[in-house]
C-alpha cells in the first residue's frame, strides 16, 4: 500500500510538472498547447546530447536545456500562436496538435526511433522504510515540483511580470493600450511555459526513457489534470495531477490493469459532472 | 536389333529435346523479368512502433544493396520501395496500396499483425507474393494463398514459454505481464491455455498499455499475490521499463519472455544486475551467433544504421536472398513464385532454416537465451513440434 502511494505521486508529479508548462501558457493567451509533451520530449533528448552524448557535466547539461527549451518555446510561438492569434481558439489549438506531430517527426530523424536513458543527476541508494522504498530521483521529483509551484506562484502574484501576464490574459488589447509590452510578456510565457517541459523531461527520462513519443500520453493525461483541478488554478493542478497519479496506480492494482488510461477520461467526466469548473475552478462571468 | 537401336535413339532424342526446352524455358523467364525487378515494403517507420518497422527495414536494405553492388539478380537490379505505415492500421492499408499501385513483383509487410491483417486482402486482389513477419498466430490462417511468414509467431512462443518455465526452470506459480496489444494480449490467451494444459495456474495477470511508463502497481501485484516467476511479453522499450521498474523495487523473479529481453536496444537501458538472469525464447537474434561472419555482418548493419539488428533484421534480410534465390530459379512470374515459397524446403538463412507449411508459416526454429549480465547468451535452439 504504501508502495503504491509512493509511486502514485512519484507519477502524478510528473503529470503536475508538465501541467504548469501547460498553465502558465494558457494563463498568458487562454489557448491550450497540445504540444506540451512533446516540448517536454524535446527537454528529454536535449538533456540526453548533452549529459550522455558530449559528457557534459549534468549541471551543465540541464542548463543547456533550459536555454534551448526557452528558444524552443519563442519559436513555436512565432510559428503556432503569432500567425494565429486573433482567430478562433479551436484552429490555434488543432495547430498546436499538428505542431506536436511535426515535432515528434523532428525527433525521429535527430535521435532516431532507439529509446535512451539518462542519468539521474541525484545518486545515492534508495530509502526504505517499512518494506516501502523510494529512490533518491523520486524525492528529486518531489523537491522539484514543490519548488516550481513556489516560484511560480510567486512570480504570478508578487511580481510585476506576474501582473503583466494577468492583464494581458484579461484582455490583450486594453493591455496594449496602457502601454504593456505585450509581445514580450507573451514571448516570456512561452518560453517559460518551454522550459517547465524540459524540466519534466529531464526528470522523466531516467526513469522512463526518452523516445520520440513519449510525450503523447504526458501531453494529454497534463490536459486531464489541468481540467480535474480547474483550468488556470495552478495548485488545482499540482493537487489534480497527484490525485491522479494515485487513481491510476491504485486502480491498476485492485480494480484492473487493463482500463489504466481509462481511469484519468472517467475521473475527469465524474470531476466535471459534480464540479463544473473542476475541483479548484474560480467561477468567471463574461459580458455578451 | 535395328528396332532396339532406333527406340534408344528416340527416347535419347526426346529427353535431349525435353532439356533443352525446359532450360530454353528457365531462361525466358529470367529474361522476362524487367530490367529493375521491383519489391515492395511497408513497415512502420514513424510513430511508436518505428524502432520495429525501422529494424526491419535495416534488414531488407541491407540485402537489397548487398545484391545490387554483386551485381543483382542475374544482372538485374532489384528496386526497394518502401512506404511508411505509422502506428495506423488506416495508414498501414494506404501504405499497401501506394506500394500496389507500383506494380512490385513481391511485397513484404511488417511484424505488426493488425496492419497485415488490414492490408491482407488488398494485395490478395493484387496477386502478388507477400511476406510478413506478423506475429500474431492467426495471420498465416486466413486462407490467403499469396501470404507467407518469415518469423516465429506468438502461437510458438505461447507454447514453448510455459514448458520451459515449468518443466526446465522448474517453476508454478507464475505471474503474467503482458503489453495490452493485439501482440501481449494474444500471447497472453495462448499462454494461459499452455499453462491449463501442464497443470499450473497463474497467480495474477496483469497488462499495460502501449503508451504506460509506470508498471509498479502490476508488478507489486505479481510479488503480492506469491508469484515465484514472471511471464512478460512486450516491446524493447517497455520491457526495459518493466525491468528497470522491477528492480528499483527489489522484485526478483525468475524471469521468462519473448526476445525484447534480450534485444541490444533494451540492454543498453539496463544495469547487469537489472538484465542478468531473465529468460527469452523467440527468433534468432545475431548479437549470440559464433560465426565471426554474422558478427562482422551485425557490426556493418549498427554501423550503416546506429540502429542494432534484431531477430527482424535477420528475418528481412533473409527473406530477400530467399526471394533472390527463387526469381533465379522460376523468373519473374508471381504465381511461380508463390509457388516457390510455399515449396521451400530446408532454406538455409543466416540463424535458422526455412519450411513452409500449409498455411505458410516458415520458421519453425527459436531460441531460447539468458542474459549473463548485460550479455545475451545462447543456451540452444528450440523446435516447433513437427519440426
Amino acid at each position: 500500500m504504501g508502495q503504491l502511494v509512493v509511486n502514485g505521486l512519484a507519477l502524478g508529479s510528473i503529470y503536475a510538472l508538465v501541467a504548469l508548462g501547460l498553465l502558465l501558457i494558457f494563463n498568458t493567451v487562454q489557448i491550450v498547447n497540445f504540444a506540451q509533451g512533446q516540448l517536454l520530449m524535446l527537454g528529454a533528448f536535449i538533456g540526453i546530447s548533452g549529459a550522455v552524448k558530449h559528457e557534459l557535466p549534468m549541471a551543465l547539461a540541464w542548463a543547456s536545456t533550459m536555454l534551448a527549451m526557452a528558444l524552443i518555446g519563442i519559436v513555436f510561438m512565432v510559428l503556432v500562436y503569432f500567425p494565429l492569434r486573433g482567430r478562433p481558439p479551436f484552429l490555434v489549438i488543432l495547430t498546436t496538435i499538428a505542431m506536436g506531430i511535426v515535432l515528434e517527426n523532428i525527433a525521429l530523424i535527430l535521435w532516431g526511433p532507439l529509446p535512451v536513458s539518462l542519468p539521474s543527476p541525484v545518486r545515492g541508494p534508495p530509502l526504505r522504510f517499512a518494506g516501502v522504498v523510494i529512490s533518491m530521483h523520486q524525492l528529486f521529483i518531489f523537491g522539484t515540483l514543490a519548488v516550481i509551484l513556489l516560484l511560480q506562484y510567486l512570480m504570478l502574484t508578487k511580481t510585476r511580470f506576474g501582473v503583466l501576464m494577468q492583464a494581458t490574459a484579461q484582455d490583450l488589447h486594453t493591455a496594449r493600450l496602457v502601454g504593456i509590452p505585450v509581445n514580450r510578456t507573451i514571448a516570456v510565457a512561452f518560453a517559460l511555459g518551454a522550459m517547465l517541459s524540459g524540466v519534466a523531461g529531464l526528470l522523466v527520462a531516467p526513469i522512463f526513457l526518452a523516445e520520440p513519443t513519449m510525450g503523447g500520453s504526458l501531453g494529454l493525461k497534463a490536459f486531464v489534470v489541468s481540467v480535474i483541478g480547474g483550468f488556470g488554478n495552478l495548485p488545482g493542478a499540482v493537487i489534480g495531477g497527484l490525485f491522479l497519479g494515485l487513481i491510476e496506480t491504485f486502480g491498476a492494482r485492485y480494480i484492473s490493469s487493463n482500463f489504466r488510461d481509462a481511469y484519468a477520461f472517467i475521473v475527469m467526466i465524474a470531476v466535471l459532472v459534480a464540479w463544473p469548473r473542476g475541483l479548484f475552478g474560480e467561477k468567471s462571468s463574461e459580458k455578451v | 536389333m535395328l528396332r532396339e537401336y532406333l527406340k534408344i535413339t528416340m527416347a535419347g532424342a526426346g529427353l535431349f529435346c525435353l532439356t533443352v526446352g525446359f532450360n530454353r524455358a528457365a531462361n525466358a523467364d529470367i529474361a522476362a523479368c524487367p530490367t529493375t525487378i521491383s519489391f515492395g515494403l511497408t513497415t512502420p517507420l514513424t510513430g511508436g512502433l518505428a524502432l520495429l518497422g525501422t529494424q526491419a527495414r535495416n534488414g531488407a536494405e541491407f540485402a537489397v544493396d548487398e545484391i545490387n553492388a554483386a551485381g543483382g539478380i542475374t544482372g538485374k537490379k532489384i528496386a526497394l520501395a518502401t512506404e511508411d505505415t505509422g502506428a495506423s492500421s488506416t495508414d498501414a492499408l494506404n501504405a499497401m496500396n501506394r506500394i500496389i499501385d507500383g506494380k512490385p513483383l513481391v511485397i513484404m509487410s511488417s511484424m505488426i499483425s493488425p496492419h497485415v491483417f488490414a492490408q491482407t486482402e488488398s494485395v490478395n486482389k493484387a496477386e502478388t507474393p507477400f511476406v510478413v513477419a506478423a506475429t500474431n498466430a492467426k495471420v498465416t490462417a486466413q486462407g490467403s494463398k499469396w501470404l507467407f511468414r518469415n518469423h516465429a509467431h506468438d502461437g510458438q512462443l505461447a507454447d514453448l514459454i510455459p514448458e520451459y518455465l515449468v518443466k526446465s526452470l522448474k517453476k508454478t506459480k507464475p505471474g503474467i505481464l503482458v503489453v495490452a496489444d493485439d501482440y501481449g494480449l494474444g500471447a497472453s490467451k495462448g499462454i494461459q491455455a499452455a499453462l491449463a494444459k501442464l497443470n499450473v495456474t497463474p497467480v495474477a495477470m496483469a497488462s499495460y498499455a502501449p503508451s504506460d511508463k509506470d508498471m509498479s502497481a502490476q508488478l507489486l501485484e505479481i510479488k503480492d499475490k506469491g508469484a515465484d516467476s514472471l511471464i512478460l511479453f512486450g516491446r524493447p522499450s517497455d520491457i526495459t521499463l518493466v525491468l528497470k521498474q522491477m528492480g528499483d523495487l527489489g522484485i526478483k523473479l525468475t524471469t521468462i519472455g519473448n526476445t525484447s529481453i534480450v534485444a541490444q536496444t533494451t540492454l543498453n537501458n539496463l544495469s547487469a544486475a537489472e538484465a542478468d538472469g531473465n529468460y527469452a525464447i523467440g527468433g534468432m537474434i545475431p548479437q549470440t551467433a559464433t560465426d565471426p561472419k554474422i558478427l562482422d555482418w551485425a557490426k556493418r548493419v549498427q554501423d550503416k544504421y546506429k540502429v542494432p539488428a534484431d531477430n527482424f533484421t535477420v528475418a528481412y534480410y533473409d527473406s530477400v536472398y530467399m526471394l533472390k534465390s527463387i526469381i533465379e530459379k522460376v523468373g519473374c512470374d508471381k504465381p511461380a513464385i508463390r509457388d516457390a515459397l510455399a515449396a521451400t524446403k530446408e532454406w538455409k538463412g543466416m540463424l535458422i532454416s526455412y519450411q513452409a507449411d500449409a498455411n505458410g508459416d516458415m520458421a519453425h526454429t527459436l531460441g531460447i537465451y539468458r542474459n549473463k549480465g548485460k550479455v545475451p547468451e545462447f543456451i540452444g535452439p528450440i523446435k516447433e513440434s513437427g519440426f
